[in-house]
């Protein structure tokens, strides 16, 4: 493991994990999630609570980066976005989950899947591109992968 | 195919009943604490086949990385996966545990009752599934 290229590709998907979680769920969905104020918490409420949105950010951003550099050993964009598809479909399943027991609307719950879909394929996208390991590591893994 | 298949059906036996016996039976009081943020007990029921696929999604999509081959194979490889992904969702839990006023106990236990799930999801997986190049090498 190349922990220096490791530690800028987390930081990266970090970044970007947070700023698009800013633009798709807090701004684009704003308005669909008025619609069920209810199940939010409060402005007050929710800027206290500002703390656990930014860790949860970053054990999200630091275990995908080492899902990548761990399963995506070429460390090539494309490969990467591949994994990040799949991987926002693992965590698309409970939205759907969510959608069957909360009172969410199906707006929301398209917007949540969409979301996460593009969020994590751009990310492993974006990890797949930094974290590249040596050369003569790739050699070995599609070696032994034969 | 034929074992990905039957991984795949293993494995959603498994999560459908653990999903059952943590939120329906352990967690059952944990709910109850905060009514309001979930759907009455008839309207869940007939929403009943969103959870159906809920789960599948989450079983097929971890079958098709663990297929994928780079996990390596055996069950301490499908129980790393399911580590690694799981922690990664325990992230995105406090994510909503920030914006949605879910009770700490639930989203804790529930973050205990996801990784035990993930951990015999990934063995089940890894028992049953070799990926192409563990099979050529074992030949």
């Amino acid at each position: 493991m190349d922990w220096k290229k490791f530690f800028f590709a987390f930081i990266a998907a970090f970044i970007f994990l947070f700023v698009f979680g800013f633009l798709w769920y807090a701004t684009l969905m704003h308005g669909a999630h008025r619609e069920v104020s209810t199940l939010l918490r409060p402005e007050a409420d929710l800027k206290s609570h500002f703390g656990w949105l930014v860790l949860g950010h970053l054990v999200m951003a630091f275990f995908f980066t080492l899902l990548c550099a761990r399963y995506v050993p070429s460390g090539r964009a494309s490969a990467g976005a591949i994994l990040g598809i799949l991987v926002g479909l693992v965590y698309a399943g409970p939205h759907l989950i969510s959608f069957a027991v909360q009172p969410l609307t199906l707006k929301i719950l398209c917007g949540w899947i969409v979301g996460a879909v593009i969020q994590f394929a751009i990310a492993g996208a974006i990890v797949g591109a930094i974290y590249k390991p040596a050369a003569e590591y790739t050699m070995y893994v599609k070696e032994r992968s034969r | 195919m034929k074992r990905f298949i039957i991984a795949f059906i293993a494995a959603y036996i498994f999560i459908f009943f653990w999903g059952w016996l943590l939120n329906g039976v352990v967690l059952k009081d944990a709910y109850a604490q905060t009514p309001n943020l979930w759907r009455p007990q008839s309207e869940m029921m007939s929403l009943f086949h969103w959870i159906i696929i809920g789960q599948a999604l989450v079983v097929f999509a971890f079958v098709m990385i663990y297929a994928s081959g780079f996990t390596g194979s055996g069950v301490g490889a499908g129980i790393k996966l399911g580590i690694l992904l799981e922690i990664g969702a325990i992230g995105m839990r406090l994510g909503f545990y920030a914006v949605q006023p879910f009770p700490g106990k639930l989203v804790f236990y529930g973050s205990i009752g996801g990784l035990i799930e993930m951990v015999i999801v990934g063995a089940i997986v890894g028992a049953i599934y070799k990926p192409a190049s563990a099979r050529i090498s074992s030949q």
